[in-house]
């Protein structure tokens, strides 16, 4: 696997969610984030693969090693054309719950992440992109 | 045809300057014998020798009466007559004017040596061929250094690659192969810019003529990590060193090159170690009893300190199977809502890997703040004073050995 | 990739699953229905479940985990959640997920001594 490089997952099966953990676990350790950062990424990488298989049926994952200045890190995009997300504050306020159980996974996936962008719009799809950085 | 008549020949088309005819034709007839390093001599059209020389004697071993009329090819190996050595280069000095080239040579002694030719047509003016002029040099000694140079090559641990002015790579080794994943007839005249990512090869046109401008041996790139790419497209890092060669066809730049992907993750496990070397000095785990940790926390709690210290102490738990956690926020001086989330988080995550949290050091004042700020504590043990807190520690610890032995 | 099968052991009068590093969903799922299965076959006083192998934690892991243990609640028995790795205890929590009404010790070993002994009021997590 190219460490410099970026890949990606096609999101259509349910199974694809682990696909998208393994290939993203991989890609951390390489990029030499410590056991509980790779936790962090993977544990946010499922459950923003999940939202794309659970509200739209299908989307992708891309991935790419990033650096900021010396240092490494990790950016992950989650792209679908499903319904898309009528408010985003909303939907990244602590508890907000759309159907059955904890909700979007949005603020989680904040919380583990350092950085996080959200575009989307009823109808319109969406794409989440999210950032961890090594500790240094 | 002889020197003399050359000679004569070349006077009339070009005209000596200040001398007579035969005054001309003596100097360059000394000139012919004295060259030491040259074997000058000249064939017929057909490549039988006409002239012989005492430098071309001293180089063969063969004597002018041995040798005049014989076919030139006696001095080339067999294998290179019948491949048809000969005849090309007559056929390509006849048809391009002169031809040079490198090859084995025989003496009468059936010895061998190595030696740089070059074969010029004699033409008339009208353009008939008259016959050949040959200069032969012996070069062993620069074949066996080349030999030499070629076996250092080999043998030089890391991958050597040797790149001409233009650029293009003019000599490789084995291991450049291996570290690569290239043949040689692969990389040999193609631009060295082929064995860097694509993101770096514009750079490095620049680097290259900097470097040429002002050539000496040093490492390529001080301070920043290179990396090179492999012919399967993947990358990996790399230490180069540089080495100006000065040589016929200008300045030969000689790189050696060492994967150092080990070396990295050498350096990255150090890193990683020292920084958690680091943390341990900033945030101490304190094993007070068998199964009972202390943490004493000083200062405030920001996500960095806290990740820091939530990992330390789970860890820490799990390695010595301490079944009860004691941590002490008599040093922090006051809690906010960031800093009271981040300690409930941490009281959650150790009660996920299986042990109990002991909060100690309460003082009135954060109490109050706790209360204010709706933070529920109902679930854990807290005490006002470390002391009280160990007690407690060492209740749930008898607890816990109890518990065990009655089962 | 198919989903690893988990088997559900009947040890003296516990159930112990022991779960895979990285279950996909439906190894997950399959968690919860050969439980269910399991308790109504056998008389148990709880289930035992083993995560020291698991890595990674979400959201619906989670749920399922919580889920589960309210039934085995339900049906009169004791869930012990065994060996949970710091790095999934921390991003547990950082998640904000619950594990329902669940013990948690830091062995198997731990929890078998526990599971076989009378309930001792278990505080919800």
């Amino acid at each position: 696997m190219n460490v410099l490089g970026h890949g990606e997952v096609k999101i259509t099966v349910e199974s694809d969610i682990a696909v998208a953990r393994r290939a993203v676990r991989e890609v951390a350790m390489q990029i030499g984030f410590g056991p509980t950062e790779v936790a962090r990424i993977v544990t946010a990488a499922s459950e923003l693969s999940r939202n794309v298989h659970k509200y739209a049926g299908s989307g992708v994952m891309q991935w790419h090693a990033i650096e900021n200045g010396s240092n490494g890190g990790l950016e992950l995009r989650f792209e679908d054309h499903g319904p898309g997300i009528a408010d985003v504050s909303e939907a990244l306020r602590e508890g907000f719950t759309t159907g059955g159980g904890l909700g979007m996974g949005l603020p989680g996936a904040k919380r583990l992440m350092d950085e996080m962008e959200i575009q989307s719009a009823l109808g319109q799809g969406t794409k989440v992109v999210v950032r961890k950085w090594r500790r240094q | 045809m002889s020197v003399r008549a050359a000679a004569a020949t070349k006077r009339q088309e070009s005209g000596t300057r200040g001398l007579s005819p035969d005054a001309g034709q003596e100097l360059l007839q000394i000139l012919v014998d004295s060259v030491k390093e040259y074997a000058i001599l000249t064939l017929d059209s057909k490549g039988y020798v006409t002239t012989w020389t005492p430098a071309a004697e001293r180089l063969t071993g063969y004597k002018a009466e041995e040798i005049l009329g014989k076919h030139f090819s006696v001095f080339y190996p067999e294998e290179d007559v019948s491949a048809g050595k000969c005849e090309r280069e007559l056929e390509q000095a006849t048809r391009d004017g002169m031809v040079e080239d490198e090859g084995w040579h025989i003496r009468k002694d059936r010895s061998r040596f190595w030696a740089s030719v070059a074969v010029t047509a004699l033409k008339s003016k009208d353009g008939t061929l008259r016959g050949f002029g040959t200069v032969t040099r012996d070069w062993t000694g620069r074949r066996r250094t080349e030999d030499k140079f070629r076996a250092f090559l080999e043998s030089a641990a890391d991958a050597v690659v040797i790149v001409n002015p233009k650029g293009e790579i003019a000599l490789v080794n084995s291991q450049t192969e291996a570290l690569f994943g290239y043949s040689r007839a692969e990389l040999l005249g193609e631009p060295v810019e082929k064995l860097i990512p694509e993101r770096f090869r514009n750079q490095h046109l620049g680097h290259r003529s900097g470097y040429l401008a002002h050539p000496r041996p040093r490492a390529m790139g001080a301070g920043l990590e290179l990396f090179a790419t492999h012919k399967d497209g993947h990358e990996f890092p790399v230490e180069i060193s540089l080495s100006p060669v000065e040589t016929e066809e200008g300045t030969m730049v000689t790189s050696s090159i060492r994967d150092v992907t080990q070396r990295r993750q050498t350096e990255e496990k150090v890193r990683r170690q020292a920084r958690e070397i680091m943390e341990m000095a900033t945030v101490p785990v304190v094993q007070v009893w068998e199964g009972i940790l202390l943490v004493p926390l000083i200062g405030m709690l920001d996500s960095a300190r806290t990740q820091q210290f939530m990992e330390r102490l789970l860890q820490s738990l799990t390695q010595t199977a301490s079944p009860v956690a004691v941590i002490d926020i008599t040093g922090v001086p006051t809690i906010d809502t960031q800093t009271a989330q981040h300690l409930m988080e941490t009281i959650k995550a150790v009660r996920y890997i299986g042990a109990e949290v002991v909060l100690t050091g309460v003082r009135p004042v954060i109490a109050q703040t706790l209360v204010h700020l709706g933070v529920d504590l109902s679930a854990t043990t807290t005490r006002a004073s470390l002391a009280a807190g160990l007690r407690v520690a060492f209740s749930l610890l008898n607890l816990h050995v109890a518990a065990e032995t009655t089962a | 990739m198919q989903s690893e099968s988990i088997a559900v052991i009947k040890l003296r009068n516990t159930l112990l699953v022991t779960m895979p590093a990285d279950p996909d969903d439906s190894t997950i799922a399959a968690l919860q229905e050969r439980t269910l299965e399991a308790m109504s076959q056998y008389d148990v006083r709880g289930l035992v479940l083993d995560l020291s192998k698991v890595e990674i934690l979400d959201s619906y892991f989670a749920r399922t985990v919580s889920e589960t243990a309210q039934m085995v609640g339900l049906m009169g028995g004791e869930t012990i959640i065994a060996g949970m790795r710091p790095s999934v205890a921390i991003t547990a929590t950082e998640l904000g997920v619950t594990l329902g009404k669940t013990r948690t010790v830091m062995s198997v070993d731990r929890a078998l001594e526990l599971a076989g002994q009378p309930a001792q009021g278990v505080k919800a997590r």
